[in-house]
């Protein structure tokens, strides 16, 4: 009888090994479920990349805010940069911010490299890599959506594309109330 | 005699030193800073704390943890920090209150598992061993046999 009983216990434990391990193989590697998911985002206040001044994430409340981080040495940033394009000329002049940080690199090459690939949405510098690791970051591209409650709703790790950002974005828009996009400007 | 003080002696020492070696101190920050980054996994690295990686991303958070450490924060304050930003993935030793506190009951759970097996098989013991049936029961099983061949026929 305790044989009978002992045996059931390891198969039930086996197959919830299995089962474990099954789902999370099936889970998809860009979800890196961390701690800032579902929380406030991590307020910071920093310079920004032309010089003009700070920028604070507390200056867009109430907007659907993207956040990301990028690096001029970082290939698939660029790979993802024509999509970021496209959205941000999509939503300029809406209630949906991008914002990009750059990710251990000198400004002065940030800058040049924000020129050369005709990023027109604010970037700031993080110098010491505290709004880097403020939200958890593992390295560039990273993509954070904010929503206009101010919390983190959804991350992106590796390049994104336009589906994947306008999804995210036009999700937290329709959470949030805000008015319909302005037309699109991208050819 | 002689050999009985030296052995003595020695162990005075030994546990003389044992003392002075768990004697409680206070750490200092530059030890505080080591404790906590040692604990902490550099997430660029595979399998490196962030004491031991040499990568831009350690250097950057060992120097978050100075710096938390000069403003008075705690261990635990310090270590919650990055864990809400990283989850509890980043500390090297999974805390033991949590989901991923788990692995530290797999170890119990399979030398639990051994002693029950191993105490079930002492208890049944030696298969039994079936020895010749008596007289009595050779009857009794005759018997009851022609009643069921009776029964049935």
């Amino acid at each position: 009888m305790l044989w009978r009983a002992v045996r059931i216990v390891i198969v039930v434990a086996m197959l919830g090994l299995v089962v474990t391990l099954a789902l999370a193989f099936r889970r998809d590697p860009h979800d890196i479920r961390t701690g800032t998911i579902g929380k406030p985002a991590p307020a910071f206040t920093a310079d920004r990349l032309d010089g003009e001044g700070t920028l604070s994430l507390s200056d867009y409340t109430g907007k659907v805010v993207v956040v990301n981080f990028f690096a001029s040495w970082c290939l698939p940033c660029a790979q993802e940069n024509p999509a970021l394009v496209h959205v941000y000329e999509r939503y300029r002049g809406s209630d949906v911010v991008m914002l990009g940080v750059v990710y251990q690199e000198s400004r002065d090459s940030a800058q040049a490299y924000v020129k050369r690939m005709g990023m027109s949405w604010p970037a700031i510098a993080d110098d010491d890599g505290r709004v880097a690791l403020s939200y958890g970051v593992f390295g560039p591209p990273e993509t954070f959506f904010i929503g206009p409650d101010g919390i983190i709703a959804g991350r992106h790790i590796g390049p994104i594309d336009e589906t994947t950002l306008i999804t995210g974005i036009e999700a937290l828009r329709q959470v949030g109330g805000l008015r319909p996009p302005a037309p699109s400007r991208s050819p | 005699m002689r050999t009985r003080i030296v052995i003595a002696g020695a162990l005075l020492v030994i546990a003389a030193a044992l003392v002075l070696a768990a004697r409680p101190h206070e750490p200092t920050a530059d030890e505080r800073v080591d404790r906590i980054t040692t604990e902490l996994r550099c997430p660029v690295c595979q399998g490196l704390s962030v004491k031991d990686s040499p990568s831009e991303t350690a250097r950057q958070m060992r120097d978050l943890v100075a710096e938390r450490v000069r403003e008075g924060r705690t261990d635990a304050e310090i270590e919650a920090e990055f864990r809400a930003a990283y989850g509890d993935w980043v500390l090297l030793s999974p805390p033991i209150a949590s989901w991923s506190g788990i692995i530290w009951l797999a170890p119990l759970a399979a030398i639990a598992a051994g002693v029950v097996l191993a105490t079930a098989r002492v208890r049944t013991g030696p298969p039994m061993d079936v020895g010749e049936p008596s007289a009595a029961q050779l009857a009794a099983l005759r018997e009851r046999v022609a009643r069921e061949e009776a029964a049935e026929g």
